[in-house]
């Protein structure tokens, strides 16, 4: 089908971004001698361990079990022995339950038993059984998601991937392009939807062409402006329904779903191999060799920045997620989760460290904003303590996507005063 | 911290702009202005210029000194702003004013207008304004005659106006200057930098290309103020170039109007904001028989903070809470 235009969006911005990595082919990493697997990869209840230390496991074992409905299954993405089940502080500085699983390098992989049916509750069992959740970064289970209340008729594909740098979506569109139109047909049957848009930004012009050819999606070339891989953003530009506030894309009959997504459930449901690996690109001036790469779940972000090259001299900022929306990480023993995306190391000159200066009103942020908030406000409601107040302004409609922040001259951290505002009228409302 | 690493909240990219780049932008923007103040006016308008930058800087080192901030870490907090403040108030006097007015103006405006309130960005009036306004009041009595350019008027003859022009217009009749002489600020009395309308609109098109300013808003003000002045002057189309051409209008809408503290902070509350501020600015011209865009702008400026706390954005999808659900489909 044809090559769509997108609505008009007259928030957002182009935010001049470098992708070191389009060019390079996603490599696969050789697995580590040790991994460290989170039982808390996603949004909801920590999954709890069902292996023992001393077990031996093989690549695709469950090691850690969902509990309840907004939780997933963990897997092994090695085979070998738990050598330690302990809680680690991670680099976004929360405690989390590891799994160590020391490597024996047999290679020795347990698959889900295969499918009988394609029935809609078939596959979403299976998603659901296979631990997928949204790769984009959310990391809400994805068997949830698939599984509305009111009938959806929209499925949109989120290929956006509009964070500067990351690039690990892009080049599966190109090298997995049948698989992921596979995971795409999957997920659409699981829904019972028959609309499938597909969002793709016009700077990637090779996926975009690789996805026209295919006549039941209808490709959108988004505009490059930021953040057009924002869920809400991505419903209105594509279909022009506007998400109402507080309310979820289910509301107006839309699912969007992430390429990484896509193509875990297609090799989930065809290969019969639960989610052990993720697509990460790490990426920077402060890594010698940037990459995209294919790596197990669990393996140490140092391990990943060595098999890159290494750490460049001054790169003191390294950051899990893309360099807008990412998390900085306080100490090195952070490993690869579900939802990870990229692993950037930021020299000084690419990062800004500058000191926060007064507000000089000049309306930048509010008129970036494309969630149309008024950040200068709500700072300061938020620096003053009033958080009714900034809730008034809207601060829980906040998608924390930073161009607030990245374009204030006085570069004061919105986006910092915008989240605590958000905890703690969060709070606030469970107090009551 | 272990490794070294820089800890910090997102986004960890940022633009380049900062306020200190867009207040050198300002200066830069005010460069061709300055020029043709000291072509037409001779060095010592050059001095004024120099006199109320040196004292702005100096009223800001002053205090933040005073406040026992460190030398070293002012200057690297220095934003220029106190040397945009000095230029526009040595640029809105004349030649005639004597030498110490733009030193007290400037001081006035960094150390009572703007510092005291908190500094850059906390101020609740321009501070350039407040200072030419200052220097307005209080020195009237030491100002001699206006003087003419040292270029005469391109069509020969020299026309002794007021020094503003604006007398003529208000009056309903249109003052003897060709368009092009108001224009390029020959054979006109004037401030120094308020002359030479060209050089203004040559730092104006920067700022607008540099995107420190929307054009928009100083459009929305000088034709509103012109189309004001023609309505009231009974519909006589030749007065509308002569009102936007004369005074300190163009001054006052690009460099003045336009800065961030002291203007709404929506694109709504600006486009009110800048019309009623071309109304204000020609019926009190025609009622004071003044020049009042310094006067206009500082009353505007009180009403900014009504402006943004009634006009404010609505969050994306806002609306369709309201509506019934069935508009989605």
């Amino acid at each position: 089908m044809s090559v769509i235009k997108p609505r008009f969006f007259p928030y957002g911005t182009k935010i001049h971004g470098t992708k070191l990595t389009q060019d390079c082919p996603t490599e696969t990493m050789p697995e580590p001698s040790k991994v460290y697997i989170s039982v808390s990869q996603h949004i909801g209840a920590p999954a709890i361990p069902v292996v023992n230390i001393g077990d031996k496991v093989k690549k695709g074992t469950l090691i850690a079990e969902a509990s309840g409905a907004i939780s997933a299954n963990v897997y092994s993405s090695v085979s070998g022995t738990v050598s330690d089940i302990c809680d680690i502080v991670n680099g976004l500085n929360q405690k989390q339950k590891h799994i160590v699983i020391e490597n024996d390098f047999s290679g020795e992989q347990e698959f889900l038993p295969p499918l009988s049916d394609f029935e809609p509750q078939t596959l979403v069992d299976r998603i659901r059984l296979a631990g997928i959740v949204g790769l984009g970064g959310a990391g809400f289970p994805t068997a949830a998601k698939l599984t509305p209340k009111t009938q959806l008729d929209t499925l949109i594909i989120n290929g956006a991937e509009c964070e500067p740098y990351l690039t690990c979506d892009y080049r599966l569109m190109m090298e997995r392009t049948q698989e992921i139109y596979k995971g795409i047909k999957y997920v659409a049957r699981a829904l019972k939807v028959s609309r499938i848009i597909i969002g793709i930004e016009l700077n990637k012009p090779l996926a975009i062409k690789a996805f026209s050819e295919f006549s039941d999606l209808s490709v959108v070339a988004l505009k490059k402006q930021y953040p057009m891989g924002s869920e809400k953003h991505l419903i209105y530009v594509c279909t022009g329904r506007k998400v109402p506030t507080g309310k979820m894309p289910f509301d107006v009959g839309c699912c969007v779903q992430n390429i990484k997504t896509v193509l875990a459930a297609f090799n989930a449901i065809e290969n019969n191999a639960p989610l052990t690996e993720a697509y990460i690109t790490v990426s920077g001036h402060g890594v010698k060799n940037p990459k995209n790469l294919k790596v197990a779940l669990g393996t140490p972000f140092s391990e990943l920045i060595e098999f890159c090259g290494g750490r460049t001299e001054n790169a003191n900022k390294i950051v899990a997620g893309g360099p807008m929306m990412g998390k900085a990480l306080v100490n090195l023993n952070q490993y690869v989760r579900k939802t990870d995306s990229g692993l950037l190391c930021l020299n000084k000159t690419e990062t800004s460290l500058d000191a926060p200066s007064n507000c000089i009103n000049c309306g930048l942020c509010a008129r970036k904003c494309p969630m149309r908030l008024m950040p200068m406000y709500i700072e300061s409601f938020a620096l003053a303590g009033n958080f009714k107040e900034a809730e008034r302004y809207g601060a829980m409609n906040c998608v924390e996507c930073g161009l607030c922040a990245y374009n204030c001259p006085a570069r004061r951290a919105l986006v910092q005063s915008i989240s605590m505002a958000k905890a703690k009228i969060k709070e606030m409302k469970n107090g009551k | 911290m272990e490794n070294n690493l820089i800890y910090s909240s997102s986004p960890h990219v940022k633009t380049k702009r900062t306020t200190r780049s867009i207040m050198i932008d300002v200066c830069i923007a005010l460069i061709p202005a300055t020029v043709m103040g000291t072509i037409y006016f001779g060095a010592y308008a050059l001095l004024l210029v120099a006199l109320a930058v040196v004292a702005a800087v100096f009223g800001e080192y002053l205090y933040l000194l005073i406040m026992k901030k460190p030398f070293r870490e002012i200057t690297r907090e220095f934003d220029f702003s106190s040397v945009v403040s000095g230029m526009l108030i040595g640029l809105t006097i004349g030649t005639n004013y004597p030498v110490y007015t733009p030193i007290f103006g400037s001081l006035f405006a960094v150390i009572v207008v703007k510092m005291l309130f908190g500094g850059t960005g906390k101020n609740v009036v321009n501070p350039a304004i407040a200072g030419r306004a200052f220097i307005f009041i209080s020195f009237q009595w030491a100002v001699g005659a206006w003087l003419l350019p040292n270029i005469g008027s391109v069509y020969g003859e020299t026309v002794a106006t007021s020094a503003t022009a604006v007398v003529d217009v208000s009056k309903g009749t249109v003052p003897a200057l060709s368009a092009l002489d108001m224009l390029l600020g020959t054979g006109m009395q004037g401030c120094i930098g308020e002359t030479c309308k060209l050089a203004l609109l040559a730092g104006g098109i920067y700022l607008a290309a540099r995107k420190v300013i929307n054009v928009i808003f100083p459009l929305i003000y000088i034709a509103v103020a012109g189309l004001t002045t023609t309505i009231i002057g009974g519909f006589d189309v030749a007065l509308f170039l002569p009102a936007i051409l004369s005074g300190g209008l163009i001054i006052g809408a690009i460099f003045m109007a336009t800065d961030y503290t002291t203007t709404p902070n929506t694109r709504l509350g600006n486009v009110i904001y800048f019309i009623a501020l071309g109304i204000l600015t020609a019926v009190l011209r025609y009622a004071t028989n003044m020049e009042t865009v310094s006067f206009a702008i500082l009353l505007m400026n009180l009403t900014v903070p009504l402006i943004d706390k009634f006009i404010i954005q609505k969050p994306f999808g806002y609306k369709k809470q309201i509506k019934s659900k069935g508009e989605n489909k």
